[in-house]
């Protein structure tokens, strides 16, 4: 994986534009989800991700295999301008509607179940509220942990803190969405 | 041991990846605590819930806008998004359903117009039917033989006539050619022939040098 990226960005450097094109589709996507993640918004998630594939093609010639994974290069530019973009808007993102859910392409292969979309989309609604009531150091671990599947070590890499930070603060931000969870159920509860 | 303790490993006891010691303490801790319990339950759903959630898709079209701001190529097309740009969408196109409407209406008409010919021609297809022209076409077959072999006849009279009247012609006429040769030949019996003078006049002079023995 790590060397098919390297050739790939050595392709594009030397003007191949159907390299950088496989590392758009390779890449693109989990951009997108991230961006979505934190902003919580299409149009917003779309644009973050726009700008990050311009500063990655930009700056194409400032990766160095050596250093570390083009995975984690790519992630960390990614990081930057989101933080960035986050610090410009100065607000905690707001909970997307259900409209944005409807029109998810919900990766399911089993029949399109009413009752079970229903369920997905009401969890899907309390996780994203969930999400955007951690402090942000929470919640992106969460969301690169269990969102986006990442593991210990690169986390550690790509935020630039040690392995066990990282294990704690994903266990805290779980603890506080169970808790959540927990508090939301015994309100339905209640008021059932 | 402490419910807070518990809860700092929580996350990794649901991970296994806790050591084996510590994953038993936490799994006994478990079944006494049942706030912890409820909170380990409620942490796998978080990590259900997480693993359910559903991924945005990136619009090709935007795939295409981030391509062209930065490589300034387009984006490759599959062969299924070819097939559909220059066939199914042409299809789509008010054009096309303006122009399949009237070639249907046009073959409608044309088969309308088809039908009672087509349908006479499978009734001329029953086996009574087919007995019937086979028998008229056996019976003009034989009437068309007896023609020729009658025709073949009178060609074969004509010629016979004419070969016998040729011949009688030719007879005549040779007789007529043969009639004036032998009337000379009997006058020539009567004189010495002509022919035999020099032979005669030869053997005189023969006979006039050579004096007879």
């Amino acid at each position: 994986m790590l060397s098919g990226d390297t050739k790939l960005v050595e392709r594009c450097l030397h003007g191949d534009d159907s390299a950088w094109e496989m590392l758009v589709n390779s890449y693109g996507k989990r951009i997108y989800n991230l961006s979505y993640r934190y902003t919580n918004r299409k149009d917003e998630a779309e644009d973050l991700t726009q700008d990050i594939l311009i500063r990655v093609y930009q700056n194409l010639k400032s990766y160095r295999a050596e250093s570390g994974s083009f995975q984690n290069w790519i992630l960390r530019v990614a990081r930057n301008l989101i933080i960035d973009h986050y610090r410009q808007v100065r607000r905690f993102p707001q909970a997307g509607g259900s409209e944005e859910l409807e029109t998810m392409n919900i990766q399911d292969d089993r029949a399109p179940n009413p009752q079970r979309v229903a369920e997905q989309a009401e969890a899907s609604l309390f996780l994203q509220s969930g999400l955007q009531s951690l402090s942000p150091e929470l919640k992106e671990a969460i969301v690169l942990r269990d969102l986006e599947g990442m593991a210990y070590g690169d986390m550690a890499e790509l935020l630039n803190v040690p392995e066990g930070t990282i294990k704690s603060r994903i266990n805290r931000g779980r603890l506080e969405l169970a808790k959540l969870l927990m508090r939301r159920r015994s309100q339905l509860g209640m008021q059932g | 041991m402490d419910c807070s303790k518990i809860e700092q490993w929580l996350s990794e006891y649901l991970e296994s990846s806790l050591p084996a010691e510590d994953m038993d303490l936490v799994a006994s801790h478990l079944k006494a605590c049942s706030s912890c319990s409820a909170l380990a339950d409620e942490m796998r759903s978080v990590l259900s819930l997480c693993h359910q959630y559903p991924a945005l898709e990136m619009d090709p079209d935007f795939v295409e806008k981030i391509l062209l701001r930065t490589s300034g190529r387009p984006r490759t097309r599959s062969f299924r998004e070819r097939l559909q740009q220059y066939f199914v969408r042409p299809l789509l196109t008010p054009r096309f359903a303006v122009g399949a409407s009237i070639a249907t209406l046009f073959l409608a008409l044309t088969v309308n117009l088809m039908v009672p010919r087509i349908s006479g021609a499978v009734s001329a297809l029953s086996p009574q039917e087919l007995l019937r022209l086979l028998d008229r076409g056996v019976n003009q077959l034989y009437g068309e033989g007896l023609k020729a072999y009658e025709a073949k006849n009178e060609w074969q009279a004509q010629f016979s006539r004419f070969k016998n009247n040729t011949w009688n012609n030719l007879r005549s006429i040779m007789e007529q050619m043969d009639g004036p040769v032998q009337g000379r030949r009997k006058s020539n019996e009567s004189e010495p022939p002509k022919e035999n003078a020099p032979k005669e006049k030869s053997s005189g002079v023969l006979a006039e040098r050579i004096p007879p023995a």
